[in-house]
């Protein structure tokens, strides 16, 4: 039988052996030329996952929901604990947003006294998280706004209160936000109130390690972690999270956006941010303008 | 007769890209964005192999290589190594397969393990050379594991919801042709 198989097989074998082999070497090909000109493959990636993910969506949507109904409907066991738990810190909001309207106030007075007018640079957009990475080893969400609604690379992501990622692959409809946990993500801060300067590392854990401090006496868990905006990657004074120190002694940022429950996602509107348009652009000296400005100065005298 | 055959064919063809669909659905649900501390299995290369181990008709190096390509792409791995590696593995296994027809399903089994602990190495091996970050190793061992492990669960329910069985012998593909 096997013969009889194999001896039909003469046509069929070579072709697909053919075919087999063109397959392999346009995957291999596609892999290496994403390795040497990544981002035009990721644009590319990003132009599928557009096409692809708002056909998932209504089916996503109420699938979703479903779950998350099934997992609180197990908190409910739990539920007059949480009540009473939830009338105390309620008594003590009161407190806060009582104190919290006369600051506000009293800081509105101030304001109008000096006549400041806040940085009208910092709107946001916001969007709806649509799916996940869908893998254990990358940390990043996807959201339902994309170029069509005027967000660019690079762009900061919260939700209300902390830092949540940053923007990176943009389609028409849709765009990826690299989380901070992700173990791509560098993000500089500033740590208050010792204004120390450090890195926050994400490395696939949900507390990322604080790294390049210049000082790590000066810093006590604790501590507020702010972006610095430097090297113009992000606006300055984002809160990202607070110190905490594991039990190996490494400081880390137990963060503020609420990474269980993301839903929805502010994007920044940053126009002063650096765009990256060619994959050098992060390395290399901007050399062009110095060039250009040459020119300039010698025409005059030509 | 023939015609019938065809269709299931087509229709098991179909099964296969609709399967594969409904794995890639589920793992894109945002329903936990915390860092997994687990690695589960991987559900679409399980499917590939044990779909190319029985019936490699349904299974056609083009559907392998479209479908893994497209898991590359959303699922934010590098595009184009796994698919090949996995397009490797089927190949590889549906031309071993006609030689030992006759083997248990032990036998299977461990030549699954050992072609995808193959893929595994060649595929971090393959990153780490071209210095691409390719996630925390114990994750990665652990989804191997978890992989290995999930194969004959994969192998029985493929079996008993979309009757995916070895033929007989005595049987024929579709294109008429003895496996």
């Amino acid at each position: 039988m096997a013969r009889h198989g194999s001896q039909s097989d003469d046509y069929a074998g070579p072709l697909k052996r053919l075919l087999l082999a063109v397959l392999l070497i346009c995957l291999f090909g596609l892999f290496i030329f994403w390795r040497i000109d990544s981002p035009r493959v990721e644009r590319f990636r990003a132009q599928i996952v557009d096409a692809v993910i708002p056909g998932f969506d209504w089916a996503m949507a109420p699938v979703t929901g479903a779950v998350k109904i099934l997992r609180d409907f197990q908190s409910y066991q739990r539920i007059h604990d949480q009540n009473q738990e939830l009338r105390r810190e309620l008594r003590q909001m009161t407190a806060w947003k009582e104190a919290a309207l006369q600051l506000e106030q009293e800081n509105a007075r101030l304001r109008d006294l000096n006549n400041v007018r806040l940085d009208p640079r910092l709107t946001y957009i916001t969007g709806v998280v649509l799916a996940d990475s869908g893998s254990p080893f990358r940390q990043s969400a996807l959201i339902n706004v994309g170029s069509r609604d005027g967000i660019v690379d690079g762009w900061a992501t919260m939700d209300g209160i902390g830092l949540v990622g940053r923007i990176s692959g943009v389609g028409a409809n849709t765009s990826r936000v690299i989380l901070l946990t992700d173990a791509t993500s560098r993000i500089p801060a500033t740590i208050q109130p010792s204004g120390q300067r450090a890195l926050v590392v994400g490395d696939n854990t949900a507390a990322p390690p604080i790294d390049f401090l210049e000082n790590p006496d000066q810093v006590r868990p604790g501590d507020r972690i702010v972006t610095s905006g430097d090297g113009e990657v992000f606006p300055p004074g984002l809160l990202i999270g607070q110190v905490a120190q594991d039990p190996g002694g490494r400081l880390r940022v137990r963060l503020a956006a609420d990474y269980e429950r993301l839903e929805f996602l502010r994007v920044l509107r940053d126009h002063g941010a650096r765009r990256v348009t060619s994959p050098s652009a992060l390395i290399l000296p901007e050399a062009a303008p110095a060039a250009d400005t040459a020119e300039a100065t010698e025409t005059p005298d030509g | 007769m023939a015609e019938s055959r065809a269709a299931r064919l087509w229709i098991m063809r179909a099964a296969f890209v609709g399967l594969s669909f409904a794995v890639m659905f589920y793992h894109l649900l945002p329903l936990d964005m915390m860092p997994a501390r687990l690695a589960g299995p991987d559900v679409l290369v399980l499917l590939c192999l044990s779909w190319a181990l029985r019936r490699p008709d349904y299974v056609p190096a083009i559907l392998v290589a479209a479908v893994m390509l497209l898991a590359d792409l959303m699922f934010q791995r590098p595009p184009g190594l796994w698919s090949g590696l996995v397009l490797l593995a089927t190949e590889f296994l549906k031309s071993r397969d006609r030689r030992d027809r006759e083997s248990t399903f032990f036998m299977e089994w461990v030549s699954v393990a050992i072609v995808l602990l193959a893929i595994t190495i060649a595929f971090r091996l393959a990153l780490a050379i071209l210095i691409v970050p390719a996630g925390p190793s114990f994750l990665g061992i652990m989804r191997y594991l978890t992989t290995v492990a999930a194969y004959p669960v994969v192998v029985v329910l493929s079996q008993l919801l979309l009757g995916v069985r070895r033929m007989a012998p005595g049987e024929f593909s579709a294109s008429g042709r003895a496996q």
